[in-house]
């Protein structure tokens, strides 16, 4: 065995070795991209041109004065926190359903991944058309439902518009909550169940008592995750409504996309994009910590 | 199969990474995969058929010059994204395709082109659409060749009009009367105010034609505010109610072209490109579609066509190879067909090619090209500048007459667009 030979077989060493490529790749292309926009968020840079340092101006102007992104902030609490507790329940329900004895029970599983896995581009795509204001088959169905009479603006009136985003947002992230939360139900030692059912629970009791608190520690996972992902969420806007109408759907991405690379106003455009990034450290903190006192 | 040891991989991976790193470090590709080209990033045509005509001249121009070339196309909309990426790694394509005041934006990293240009005049003249010259001639250079300027015309079905008893309007008064009687028979009339590309283009014209301005001409004070433009405003809010449906507020720049092309729509404003697509898919309704002038308002006719064309970073390393490309391109013989090929879409920056065959090919293209002397860039009476390239791109116009629809009065939506305005101008530097 030759020197290197020697070297590598020395635990210590090996560890670190294999670790480095992925330590590497995070600092290419995680912790440099990040240093570069945090300093172009303080300056006034334009796309291709060096700005002048100008401290936090860009933050304290984005607080102070600058309506559209005041409205960004608050779509994105109730576009994040709309979806991320619609996402939860319903995810809770399906793993529930999908965990049950069911016919032909691969294939469902299989299939109710499906959103998760089409890119997220080309399925918003489809739900694009399917909101068009002229050729959409919901409006198509809902008037020969006799449910509606005119067509609806989905994507041209405000609120019509975020439901749909929220909507699309619910679809593609539901299969990764249902089929997260059914790993972790099927963790659960059925003896718990067995125990609760002789001490008289009923299925809501052992749902209660058994199921939620074992599951909590996913849950804050999952959650976490999601919450971080939905925040940060850029395709289905920008897809379907690139921001409008009149600002209604800008979230912090789109609207970074929109002001520092669009208009070319980068130190601006990276101040929108880290603007939320302490309250989401402090989230991922404070969940990670919860997360593994209840393990 | 061979198994390989953990060694064996270990010592692949290094060697691996180390290449990779090399390469990184010296920004040179390995010798062998090293071949001269000449690349350009344009958008993706509403005429498809232009492109492969490019495509078609690229090979040809390899074939004289023994120097490869290739154009990539991306949507409209992600142009400014793509320049954003190349200017700030000062990597990627040769030529850039640039509109409005994207040329004025990146004015630092393009190369001068005025040898190619001042060779092209000798050629084709001097006499030039003035708002291409203020798009791309920047601070006594020209920094940006333009390619392309679609006429954005009246774009109209005529058997609807015909049915109201209207003809083509010529003022945005003329449409408003008619878009009310086609509303009524089913056959609205469409103008985009959402987040497109197509919606300021139509604000400004309208402004214009009202006399309506959005900053002095010293391009600084704000002039938004004004009783013009809530006369625009008012316009606008009227038009939306009576004229038009409430589609116009989530339409893309395809958006009215779709609307037009299934028969909803009777009127749009638009370039060329639902009639020609029309006639490539040789639907019935090319027959039915006809252009009309730009329509005019109490102060002119003005309009606000999108001027495109090609410029060459700075950090090429084939300056002389993508001058020599563009030359190609412009070369009489090749820019015929490529104009050709655009069906009434691609008109140069040179009044000379007025006399192109494409206008007369067809009764309903002849109007087009007289369409230039009423362009003006947007910003106008102001020079363009970053700030109207911000306002275009934050959509400031078409929202604030969004906001007026949606029940906001029209002087709070003005105070709303000279609040926006302002953070634009005081945050630029010139």
């Amino acid at each position: 065995m030759g020197r290197i030979g020697q070297v590598l077989q020395r635990e210590g060493i090996l560890g670190h070795l294999l670790v480095l490529p992925a330590l590497l790749l995070l600092a290419g292309l995680v912790a440099y991209p990040f240093a570069i926009a945090l300093w172009l968020s303080l300056t006034d840079s334009i796309v291709g041109r060096a700005g002048h340092f100008i401290w936090l101006t860009n933050f304290v102007s984005l607080f102070t004065s600058d309506e559209i992104f005041r409205q960004a902030l608050r779509n994105s609490f109730v576009f994040t926190g709309t979806a991320v507790a619609v996402k939860t329940a319903l995810g809770l329900c399906l793993a529930l359903l999908l965990a049950q004895n069911l016919r032909m029970k691969r294939l469902i599983r299989g299939a109710v991944l499906l959103p998760w896995v089409i890119p997220t581009a080309l399925s918003t795509l489809g739900w694009w058309w399917m909101f068009d204001s002229l050729y959409s088959v919901i409006n198509w169905s809902l008037i020969h439902m006799g449910l509606i009479h005119e067509r609806l603006q989905w994507l041209g009136t405000p609120h019509l518009a975020m439901s749909a985003v929220i909507t699309v947002n619910i679809w593609r992230g539901l299969p990764f909550y249902a089929i997260t939360i059914l790993a972790g139900l099927m963790a659960i030692n059925p003896e718990l169940y067995e125990a609760a059912e002789s001490d008289g629970a009923g299925a809501w009791g052992r749902f209660w008592h058994v199921t939620l608190p074992l599951l909590r520690p996913v849950l804050a996972v999952v959650i976490l995750f999601s919450t971080i992902l939905t925040f940060a969420d850029f395709n289905i806007v920008y897809v379907l409504t690139r921001g409008g109408p009149i600002n209604s759907t800008h979230l912090f991405a789109t609207l970074a996309y929109q002001v520092g690379l669009q208009a070319g106003r980068i130190g601006e455009g990276s101040a929108i994009a880290l603007v939320m990034f302490p309250a989401l450290a402090a989230i991922v903190y404070f969940q990670l910590h919860y997360a593994r006192k209840e393990v | 199969m061979n198994r390989v040891t953990r060694r064996q991989f270990m010592a692949h991976t290094a060697a691996g990474a180390t290449g990779l790193t090399g390469i990184l470090l010296t920004r040179t590709a390995p010798a062998f995969a090293q071949k001269r080209e000449v690349t350009m990033l344009g958008w993706s045509h509403f005429v498809p058929e232009s492109d492969k005509k490019l495509a078609e001249l690229l090979a040809r121009f390899t074939k004289e010059t023994g120097v490869a070339a290739r154009s990539d196309h991306v949507p409209n909309v992600q142009l400014a994204a793509k320049q954003a990426a190349e200017v700030q790694t000062k990597a990627g394509h040769d030529l850039m395709l640039f509109y409005n005041e994207q040329g004025w934006r990146h004015r630092d990293n393009l190369v001068d082109v005025d040898d190619v240009v001042g060779e092209l005049n000798k050629k084709y003249g001097t006499d030039i659409y003035p708002f291409c010259k203020d798009a791309f001639f920047i601070k006594g250079h020209w920094k940006v060749l333009e390619s392309i300027w679609p006429a954005v015309a009246g774009t109209y079905l005529q058997s609807k009009f015909r049915q109201v008893g209207e003809g083509p309007p010529d003022t945005w008064a003329d449409l408003l009367r008619a878009g009310k009687k086609l509303k009524k028979i089913g056959h609205p009339v469409g103008i985009q105010i959402s987040h497109c590309i197509d919606a300021p283009t139509t604000f400004w014209s309208i402004a214009w034609c009202y006399g309506a301005k959005v900053t002095e001409a010293d391009g600084k004070t704000i002039a938004i505010n004004s009783s013009k433009m809530a006369e625009v405003i008012e316009y606008y809010k009227e038009l939306y109610a009576d004229a038009m449906e409430p589609d116009v507020l989530s339409w893309d720049d395809s958006g009215n072209n779709r609307c037009l092309n299934s028969g909803h729509c009777s009127w749009i404003h638009n370039p060329v490109s639902p009639y020609a697509a029309a006639m490539a898919k040789k639907l019935p309704i090319a027959d039915d579609i006809n252009h009309h002038s730009s329509p005019a308002g109490p102060a002119g006719r003005f309009v606000a066509p999108n001027a495109r064309g090609y410029g060459i970073w700075k950090f090429s390393k084939n300056i002389d190879a993508a001058k020599d490309l563009l030359r190609f391109l412009f070369r009489e013989d090749n820019l015929t067909e490529w104009i050709q090929a655009g069906a009434g879409f691609n008109h140069p920056m040179w009044r000379y090619w007025e006399k192109h065959p494409v206008w007369n090919s067809d009764p309903k293209l002849r109007l087009l090209p007289g369409e230039g002397v009423y362009g003006r860039m947007r910003g106008w009476p102001a020079p363009p500048s970053d700030i109207f390239g911000a306002i275009d791109d934050l959509y400031i116009l078409p929202d604030m007459v969004a906001k007026a629809i949606g029940g906001m009065s029209t002087k709070d939506a003005m105070a709303w667009a000279a609040d926006q305005i302002k953070r634009i101008v005081d945050s630029t530097r010139s």
